[in-house]
């Protein structure tokens, strides 16, 4: 789709700390495979999105280090291209780094583009999301701007820090506020996946931006719709989708994928999910090896017991040692005889001979990354 | 702009006695060790020895094997000054010619290596597995002044006459050459790894070209020829992992070396951290073991599903193993499904296979089975 600029959002992300200290959620690691981003990436790609920008927020280095030459999710690598919109001067001033000023930072991309539709897709999501009909949809409507929700039972719990859309009785779009566990019952929840006119998207900068400079995308377009500049649709996503917005909700949204059904869900050979490759050969298990209920990437070596568990590439279980319902960052040892359990350890750490790790099954523990225990 | 080094991967072999897997795929392209192609491994030697152009030779089902070989993108071989070409037989003026043996398919392309003007020429095959540098044997023939440099390893008496048998001097410079000869005198094997100065090699591609009686084989006759013309031909010795993989029964064994209880001498792992064997990729899920899965001694490849007993195996992708089926001794190639209750022994089962419910194949366990086409062949 040529007259279509994807744009992958990272400023939307829930911060999910201790993992996205030195990370974005889009690019923290996901089932030892992935990273949150690729889903988005993946998404535009089989949509056949082939200009893609991405609004990196902060912490580049993690973001540009999981792109590599950033030919892994373009369908022709001349025509496709990815393009990094980092708003540099907001870095003296947290408070603007928005999405809007790195929009309006990086304007070429509103200017002298022949696009005449931005599709803005959230970083963190993971959802695999057909985008093209609610791009045809629009297109076919002749509409301002579409937003993309999803139906959920319950988010007192779930979708923390996302746009709940708020409607009166007649069904008609009236606000939307920030989800904090406010809303009893069924909730439509805003995917912070939109698509808007390149020139109405200029039109309202031009209008509300001097308003208030710390205004968001999304607050934006609200705000022209208020005004009744910019009409609003909504449509509904009803397939899988999850918001890892808390260590908790990353830990359970990770290890919940062990259920095969609700694997499946998600992953359609339809659909694929691409990822950056790193020529690892494939996961070699030892003599003594026991592992079940598990994921394990390629380029881990396992001689001990694995559990319910996340193994990603390049780590180390050794003989003796025993790793249940935890997930394991890549290049991290677990020396033999160690335990751990009901814990997240982060990228380059390495657990000592017969040291133990065991967090609760409510309350999982967490190890840096790069730490010896 | 003359380059220093051009290596050329003779591709287009048969592979007769691997059966059903070459039937429509050449030998190179066969598959190994969960991930891998064979040729994966020459490939990889060439771009970890910094070899920036490469001719690979193919003519049996060259289809898949040339698509797979493409730019060369799987091995990095796509980078700035860098050329990849899948050198197939073509038609010319002088009309179109299968390849008539290794010689020949070299001769055929001298146009193509006349362009890149090598000062030197380095002759692989693409169905061997090792993985290694050739820095050290080029300098070996720089600075022996070499025409030609012959990789060799020793190989036991018993099975010298399956190979060329060199004689060398006291210097390493090879005197006599026999290709596998009935009684061997030796056991100096060449491994069909050579460097040619280019300058003799053209010559003597070119003088056989023209005789009639010869295979146009580098072993049979290019290789006798320059020992009788007393040319400078070196024996580079070489000591580690290599596997000509001939037949259903070494292709398994190449595969069960790979295991942490394999053949220390090959070590994916340890390759790595001077250099990588690279190969193609693909976009499944991370493997998934499944909770009453039983995991031993195995290698297994992102994308497989394993809910059964796998024990002593190399699993490739999208191998689905069902609960209560149990392979033992067995590679599953790419795709192939192991249903419930079914038993494998001792087996190489060919991509995209169904091992039926309940089956057993080759329980009775005398020898490595190949299962092609739903059925065991020995």
């Amino acid at each position: 789709m040529k007259n279509v600029i994807g744009l992958v959002n990272f400023h939307t992300a829930p911060e999910v700390l201790p993992i996205t200290a030195s990370r974005p959620l889009g690019s923290t690691s996901y089932l030892g495979r992935y990273a949150f981003c690729d889903f988005a990436l993946s998404n535009l790609c089989n949509s056949g999105i082939s200009q893609v920008g991405l609004l990196v927020k902060d912490h580049q280095r993690s973001i540009l280090k999981h792109l590599g030459n950033m030919s892994s999710w373009v369908i022709n690598t001349k025509i496709g291209h990815q393009r990094i919109l980092y708003n540099e001067p907001a870095h003296r001033d947290p408070r603007l780094n928005t999405d809007l000023n790195n929009l309006v930072e990086n304007d070429w991309l509103l200017y002298d583009s022949s696009a005449e539709y931005l599709l803005f897709v959230p970083s963190h999501l993971v959802v695999s999301m057909d985008l093209r009909p609610y791009l045809k949809n629009h297109v076919a409507e002749n509409r301002a701007i579409t937003l993309v929700a999803s139906k959920q039972r319950n988010v007192k719990s779930a979708f923390l820090g996302s746009k709940v859309l708020e409607f009166d009785a007649q069904g008609t779009l009236v606000d939307a506020n920030t989800n904090a566990g406010q809303y009893p019952g069924p909730a439509s929840v805003y995917l912070d996946t939109l698509i808007v006119n390149r020139h109405l998207l200029i039109e309202l900068i031009q209008k509300y931006k001097a308003v208030n400079p710390l205004l968001d995308i999304f607050s934006l377009l609200l705000m022209g719709y208020k005004d009744g500049v910019a009409p609003i649709a909504v449509e509904y996503f009803d397939g899988f989708v999850r918001s890892p917005d808390t260590f908790h909700h990353y830990m359970d949204y990770s290890l919940e994928m062990l259920d095969k059904h609700k694997a499946d869900q998600l992953f359609n050979p339809q659909w694929p999910i691409y990822t950056l490759t790193h020529d690892t050969p494939p996961a070699l298990y030892g003599v003594d090896a026991e592992v079940s209920n598990s994921y394990v990437s390629n380029g881990a070596r396992v001689q001990g017991k694995v559990f319910n568990s996340i193994i990603a590439r390049n780590v180390i279980v050794g003989k003796g040692a025993i790793v249940k319902n935890s997930i394991i960052f890549s290049s991290v040892k677990i020396n033999d005889g160690a335990v751990v359990e009901n814990a997240l350890i982060d990228k380059y750490a390495i657990i000592e001979r017969e040291h133990t790790i065991k967090g609760k099954a409510k309350d999982p523990l967490y190890v840096a990354q790069g730490a010896i225990l | 702009m003359a380059i220093k080094i051009a290596a050329m991967i003779l591709a287009g072999g048969k592979g007769t006695r691997l059966g059903a897997l070459t039937k429509k795929l050449a030998k190179p392209a066969v598959s190994y060790g969960g991930k891998y192609r064979i040729i994966d491994f020459p490939l990889s030697n060439c771009a970890n020895s910094g070899i920036t152009h490469v001719g690979v030779l193919t003519q049996y089902e060259s289809s898949a094997l040339n698509s797979y070989i493409g730019n060369g993108k799987n091995w990095g071989l796509n980078g700035v000054n860098c050329l990849t070409s899948v050198l197939s037989p073509k038609q010319t003026e002088q009309g179109s010619n299968w390849y008539r043996g290794t010689a020949d398919a070299i001769y055929q392309n001298l146009d193509w290596l006349d362009e890149l003007d090598p000062e030197y020429v380095l002759i692989l095959s693409g169905d061997h597995i090792y993985a290694t540098t050739f820095d050290e044997m080029l300098a070996a023939h720089i600075k022996n002044k070499a025409d030609c440099t012959v990789a060799v390893r020793e190989v036991p008496l018993a099975e010298a006459s399956r190979f060329g048998i060199c004689e060398t001097d006291e210097r390493n410079f090879i005197v006599g050459f026999k290709e596998k000869p009935k009684q061997p005198k030796g056991t100096l094997a060449s491994m069909g790894i050579y460097i040619f100065t280019y300058t003799s090699l053209k010559k003597y591609l070119k003088a056989d070209f023209g005789k009639e009686k010869s295979d146009h084989d580098f072993g049979k006759d290019i290789i006798p020829s320059m020992i009788a013309r007393q040319k400078r031909l070196l024996a580079y010795r070489y000591a580690g992992y290599w596997k000509d993989v001939g037949t259903i029964a070494s292709l398994h064994q190449a595969n069960m070396d790979l295991l942490l209880s394999g053949d220390p001498e090959i070590d994916l792992y340890s390759i790595q951290d001077s250099a990588h064997i690279y190969s193609e990729d693909n976009h499944c899920p991370p493997q998934y073991i499944g909770t009453n899965a039983v995991v031993r001694d195995c290698l297994i490849n992102q994308g497989a599903v394993v809910k059964g007993t796998v024990d002593h195996c190399v699993i490739s992708s999208d191998v689905t193993v069902d609960e209560g089926a149990e392979c033992y001794n067995t590679v599953l190639m790419n795709g192939c499904h192991v249903r419930a209750g079914a038993k494998v022994y001792d087996c190489l089962v060919a991509p995209n296979e169904i091992v039926r419910k309940g089956e057993e194949v080759n329980a009775t366990r005398d020898g490595i089975a190949l299962y092609a086409g739903g059925r065991t062949v020995k």
